[in-house]
């Protein structure tokens, strides 16, 4: 057995909102491998971004975490006291936004946020951190290095930006890393350049990283194993080959059909119906409303993440009874 | 030796910077405003009426003939555009003329009513962003909490008060009732505990500082408040977080920082208001600032008197504002100057 290097048990994140309560992370379980490049997807408001500012435990209010166990290296997070927790952030838990212009920010230089990062963890005297700043910037692949770290971040394109971004979550070499969309703001030539960096990063620090995206082309490159979230629970986790080939849950079919290949000219096809409302959420599986396999138990019992076949994890009442289409995987 | 090279060669590049050059820009701009509005004021006050008139109130029983002569002494008897050619040739040799009431110099009386203001206007600011930077951030940080909800209705409390109102509370509680602080001036007698010439300036201050810093922290504590609610939803307070930076320093660097950019310029935009001597609170407390005497001299059409205030409050106006956007440049690296 490989060792996890996290753990995440029944997770549940609520926003108390003056709306109501919204759901965000219902009940969530997955795991990590030492090592593993596991994939988060979703559509939007699935609860990806949460689940990964849980773990970190930095969720904004009014969110909270309310229930379930978030084991790092087997110690549970959620026991942990403030202190200790911010002893974690970026030391041994990094994570990379979405969008860099807005993740950086506007009124200091690059030296001066990196800095930072370094000096929250380690003591070091300056001379030493402007090299480690250095050092840094020219491992993400930033040009002149030493001249550029004084500029603002407005200074610098989109992808610049992220690859500063990215030294940043790597300055004390974290173990585990989250990469919350990395390049969803970015263009698409930008983009390939930048996932090619994560993974070579990856390599390079021995992290294990947890790529999270909708976009199920991206995922298939960067990852070996997936989990699908819906309206803050698990559908389906299975092995990235075994997930394309033979999805075992009707919302990932929807999803792989959902992706937009060039090879096929498919044009981006949207998975029919609404994402639900996360104050009262379907009853059930949380998918019924859209699914064209629900039967009437969908609608009243909540479906069981269940082991299907090794390392094949499917939450569906229907599973045996449907088959589904999967994609071939180029 | 060397440290002499040094300093010519700082020297040499701070003429050269682009912050030189657009200090030496702003203030060439300011000669335009500046004339502009000494004229607009001028002719506006000139048609506003005969400053001698108001003397025959005073001494019904004078002749025509004493008027005439003095008007010819002050020079009134001149079509006006030439008496303002006149009094701009005086300003730009540092004259600001005579006072039409007892006829003493201008420069005289301005220099120290202006001293008096500024020492009032100062303190009060610095006092009200100190005191309302914590507030604000603590209200922000604790939104919706008791202490946010009390904040923020003191605050609007305190944005619609009028000073004129607070300021003579103030006296009848502390001055007449309680006999605890000095009810008018800037200095005085000796008194009670004020008994040295340092404390007697502290106890002249504390209730028109008081006034005046209400005044300001309503605003500011709004404004600090509003901002950091903003900022400390965005993304790179997020991300400081992530990094495992301190909760002080994801705050009072990370974030206060781009929370104080429009509270600065809010100052800028009140700095008119707030040099002009906050005019009500500076009467209520018989201050013997520009703000209390622009008024009487208003009142008693002393126009040499009045324009010199006019210019001072306008040249200061300007010279702060200057200051501020300099300030801004530091504050928000995204500022480029034009
Ligand atoms: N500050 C907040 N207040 C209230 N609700 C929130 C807040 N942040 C997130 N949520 C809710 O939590 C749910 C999950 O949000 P989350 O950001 O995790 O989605 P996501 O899967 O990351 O989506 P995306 O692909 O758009 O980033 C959403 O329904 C959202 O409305
Ligand atoms: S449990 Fe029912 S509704 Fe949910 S995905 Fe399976 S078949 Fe569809
Ligand atoms: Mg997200």
């Amino acid at each position: 057995m490989t060792e996890n290097i996290l753990n995440i048990e029944g997770l549940k994140t609520y926003f108390f909102t003056e709306a109501g309560i919204v759901k965000a992370v219902d009940d969530i379980s997955f795991n990590l491998k030492k090592n593993e490049s596991l994939g988060l997807v979703g559509e939007s408001g699935s609860g990806k971004t949460v689940t990964a500012l849980s773990v970190l435990r930095i969720v904004p209010k009014p969110g909270k975490i309310i229930d379930g166990k978030v084991e790092f290296n087997g110690d549970d997070l959620l026991e942990k006291t403030e202190k200790e927790m911010q002893k974690m952030r970026g030391s041994e838990i990094a994570i990379i936004f979405q969008d860099p212009s807005s993740s950086l920010n506007p009124v200091y230089n690059v030296e001066t946020q990196l800095r930072d990062v370094i000096l929250a963890h380690q003591t070091v005297p300056k001379a030493e951190t402007r090299k480690k700043v250095i050092e840094l910037l020219e491992v993400v692949g930033i040009p002149e290095a030493e001249t550029r770290m004084r500029e603002y971040p407005h200074q610098f394109s989109g992808g610049m930006k992220q690859r500063v971004a990215i030294a940043r979550a790597l300055a004390c070499e974290p173990t585990l890393l989250f990469a919350d969309e990395p390049t969803t703001n970015l263009d698409v030539t930008i983009q390939a350049q930048v996932l090619n960096l994560l993974n070579d990063l990856k390599k390079k620090f021995n992290m294990s990283l947890v790529m999270i995206t909708h976009d199920m082309g991206i995922i298939a490159e960067m990852t070996t194993r997936i989990v699908v979230l819906y309206a803050g629970r698990v559908c389906e986790i299975a092995k990235t080959h075994d997930l394309f080939e033979r999805p075992r849950h009707p919302y990932t079919e929807a999803l792989l059909a959902a992706v937009p290949r060039l090879d096929m000219k498919k044009t981006l096809r949207i998975i029919p119906g609404n994402i639900p409302n996360l104050i009262e959420p379907p009853s059930g599986c949380r998918f019924h409303p859209r699914c064209k396999h629900a039967k009437n138990t969908c609608k009243e019992k909540i479906p069981v993440l269940e082991e299907i076949e090794p390392e094949h994890f499917v939450a569906c009442h229907e599973w045996q009874n449907i088959s589904l289409k999967g994609e071939r995987k180029h | 030796m060397s440290s002499g090279r040094s300093i010519t060669r700082s020297f040499s590049s701070l003429l050269g910077s682009a912050m030189f050059r657009y200090i030496v820009r702003r203030l060439l701009y300011m000669i335009p405003v500046f004339l502009g509005i000494s004229i607009i004021s001028f002719f506006v006050m000139y048609a506003a009426g005969d400053p001698l008139s108001i003397i025959r109130i005073g001494k019904p029983d004078i002749t025509q003939e004493t008027i005439e002569s003095l008007k010819i002494y002050y020079g009134l008897d001149k079509p006006v555009p030439i008496q303002y050619l006149n009094w701009l040739t005086n300003l730009l040799q540092g004259n600001f003329g005579k006072s039409l009431r007892g006829g003493r110099p201008v420069n005289l009386l301005i220099g120290s009513w202006a001293w008096e203001t500024v020492k009032l206007q100062l303190i009060s600011i610095l006092l009200a962003f100190a005191i309302s930077i914590p507030i604000g951030i603590n209200s922000a940080k604790k939104q919706y909490s008791k202490q946010d909800v009390a904040v923020t209705s003191i605050s609007l409390f305190g944005v619609s008060m009028p000073t004129f109102w607070l300021g003579i509370i103030l006296i009848i509680i502390f001055s007449y009732q309680l006999g605890l602080l000095p009810s008018a001036g800037s200095r005085g007698a000796p008194y009670l505990w004020w008994d040295n010439p340092i404390l007697d300036q502290i106890a002249h201050l504390i209730m028109p500082v008081a006034v005046l810093v209400y005044v300001m922290l309503a605003q500011n504590i709004r404004l600090i408040r509003a901002n950091m609610l903003e900022i400390l939803r965005s993304d790179y307070v997020l991300a400081a977080r992530a990094s495992g930076l301190s909760e002080r320093k994801v705050i009072y660097k990370y974030a206060l920082r781009n929370a104080i950019g429009p509270v600065i310029t809010y100052l800028g935009i009140s700095l008119g208001m707030i040099i002009a001597g906050a005019p009500m609170t500076e009467y209520v407390f018989s201050w013997p600032g520009l703000g209390r005497r622009y008024v009487t001299a208003a009142m008693e059409l002393d126009f040499p008197v009045v324009m010199g205030i006019t210019m001072i409050i306008t040249m200061m106006t300007l010279i702060a504002n200057l200051m501020i956007d300099i300030a801004y440049v530091y504050i928000d690296p995204r500022i480029r100057l034009r």
